[in-house]
């Protein structure tokens, strides 16, 4: 069942420069996909949009059967709690401690606060943090910072994850810790999306791959069709 | 999924939870406060003067009208008839008087009853004996219904009347003087209301400056307005609060200085007159009044802030 339908969408920013053109795609409740291309090929818009950071100019983007056009107001951070998001460069708060980050979804959620430090006791175990929920992240390395940043999002179970560029930043064995973490999350059910320039580790993974270039949607590959 | 999970959670988690969340953001604010002790002193100093201003003023308009309300419960006016005028005259006028529908009570105050009083307040009772026969005229002692000024400028015409004594234009004057205190205190209010606003509004827009990736990120999580603003109010509302703490202390401390030369002064004049401060009642809506400036002016920053950062197609 798709969780994520994008339909003729296209992005148009003031210039005018077409950052995505009538891309169309689906996305399964479960699935693990990659979206890569070059810099500027799209593939950030393309997460802004489901993310609803930007909207579409043209076409239709459907999340579990809600056309996100039609989402305003208050709507836009309920539907933003349904998808977590994993950046490059982390985006967590510096002057509070790991437990602290990792608890934000859920304290914005209004999740009772017995509950919070179970479930984040729970998360930080599967990102083997658990010693370091009292430490800032600024005492941690890049590694353990991005694993905050997938703690922060696995911990409200969103319906989609959205992660740009997630291994970025770190070295060979650490990247593979990272997509062993975001495809154990997809296993759970959610579906994740990862943005990434990284052709090796995208082979490596064996998944299904979106290839953007210029804003177009060039290939859809299925897993296996990859070689190995 | 954790939206549905929290969306079946009973009524009563959410309401904890919804609690848990003000407490959480009340403390936190109170903390960024106490952990900023000198700039949180400087900003609230600043507050705190501007509230003590027009909260002296009304103090001292509220001593001036607890004064004024002692005038005008003492509304009764006298009338020193000429010396010719006997006793019995003067008592068949207190009857024709009290027969008036604007009257509500006519004493007689006898030559001998005047004199027994003057010796009783007055040092120059020995001087008075000096002169052999009582010089004092009988007194009619009138207490009005109303005002008393058309009463007074009837026995003004009277031909056995010599002086009517009556305070009612003076009450009059004093009264324009109240109302003009008044209203000054009512612009003085809004005028340094809005200079508080202003303050609060200017120090939670620094704030906000200072934490503009933490709200990128909790509006990237998902986080409404509502819960990025709440901190920001709580902010507000502790600066209003002790701001308006500090006001009353410092007119409290400026009514007792005026108060220790006050009352030798007063005492000269043999008045029983103290300055009083504000009551139960006046110190809470004080306190709250600050607090709710606070907040108001929390509100608007971050109003706009939000306002800012949210995409226009949004």
């Amino acid at each position: 069942m798709p969780v994520l339908r994008f339909d003729g969408v296209s992005k148009t920013y003031a210039g005018p420069h077409n950052a995505l053109s009538d891309i169309s795609f689906t996305v399964n409740a479960g699935e693990m996909l990659f979206v890569t291309g070059h810099s500027g090929a799209g593939k950030s818009t393309l997460l802004k949009l489901i993310h609803l950071s930007e909207r579409a100019t043209r076409g239709t983007v459907l999340v579990n059967d809600k056309n996100l056009a039609k989402v305003r107001g208050r709507q836009v951070a309920l539907h933003r709690r349904q998808v977590g998001v994993v950046h490059q460069d982390h985006h967590l708060l510096m002057d509070r401690s790991v437990f602290d980050n990792v608890a934000l979804p859920l304290l914005i959620e209004g999740v009772p606060s017995k509950e919070i430090g179970k479930r984040v006791r729970l998360t930080l175990e599967k990102v083997s943090l658990a010693s370091k929920e009292k430490t800032r992240p600024s005492e941690l390395s890049s590694g353990e910072q991005q694993r905050i940043g997938i703690a922060r999002a696995l911990i409200a179970q969103p319906l989609l994850l959205l992660a740009d560029e997630p291994t970025g930043n770190l070295d060979p064995s650490l990247a593979a810790e990272i997509m062993g973490l975001l495809a154990s999350l997809s296993a759970q059910g959610s579906s994740v999306i990862i943005a990434s320039h990284d052709l090796a580790l995208v082979k490596r993974m064996r998944k299904r791959v979106l290839v953007l270039s210029q804003g177009k949607l060039m290939d859809d590959i299925a897993p296996e069709e990859l070689a190995p | 999924m954790s939206t549905m999970r929290t969306n079946n959670s009973s009524f009563g988690a959410r309401l904890g939870a919804w609690r848990d969340q003000h407490v959480y953001s009340l403390l936190s604010s109170l903390g960024r406060i106490v952990s900023k002790p000198f700039s949180t002193l400087m900003i609230v100093g600043v507050m705190a003067i501007a509230m003590a201003l027009p909260l002296a003023l009304g103090m001292v308009l509220w001593n001036v009208q607890r004064v004024s309300g002692t005038v005008q419960a003492a509304r009764e006016m006298s009338v020193f008839l000429k010396p010719e005028v006997t006793l019995e005259q003067a008592k068949v006028l207190a009857k024709k008087l009290e027969q008036r529908g604007d009257v509500e009570k006519v004493t007689v105050i006898s030559p001998d009853e005047g004199l027994a009083e003057f010796r009783k307040l007055s040092d120059l009772a020995q001087s008075v004996d000096l002169l052999g026969s009582n010089p004092l005229p009988s007194v009619l002692k009138i207490r009005p219904k109303d005002d008393g000024m058309a009463l007074a400028t009837a026995l003004q015409q009277w031909p056995q009347a010599d002086v009517v004594q009556h305070d009612g234009q003076w009450r009059q004057r004093l009264n324009a003087w109240l109302s003009l205190g008044e209203r000054m205190l009512k612009i003085l209010s809004i005028l340094f209301g809005i200079g508080v606003l202003l303050v609060v509004g200017n120090t939670v827009r620094l704030d906000i400056g200072t934490r503009r990736e933490e709200i990128a990120v909790m509006q990237q999580l998902g986080a409404t307005d509502g819960f990025i603003r709440r901190p920001f109010l709580y902010l507000g509302f502790w600066y209003g609060l002790a701001a308006g703490a500090l006001a009353l202390g410092l007119s409290l401390f400026a009514g007792l200085a005026l108060d220790e030369r006050l009352r030798p002064l007063l005492a000269s004049y043999d008045s029983r007159f103290a300055l009083h401060g504000p009551d139960l009642m006046m110190v809470l809506a004080l306190l709250a009044s600050s607090a709710i400036l606070g907040w108001m002016g929390a509100w608007l920053a971050s109003g706009h802030h939000l306002r800012q950062t949210r995409p226009t197609d949004l």
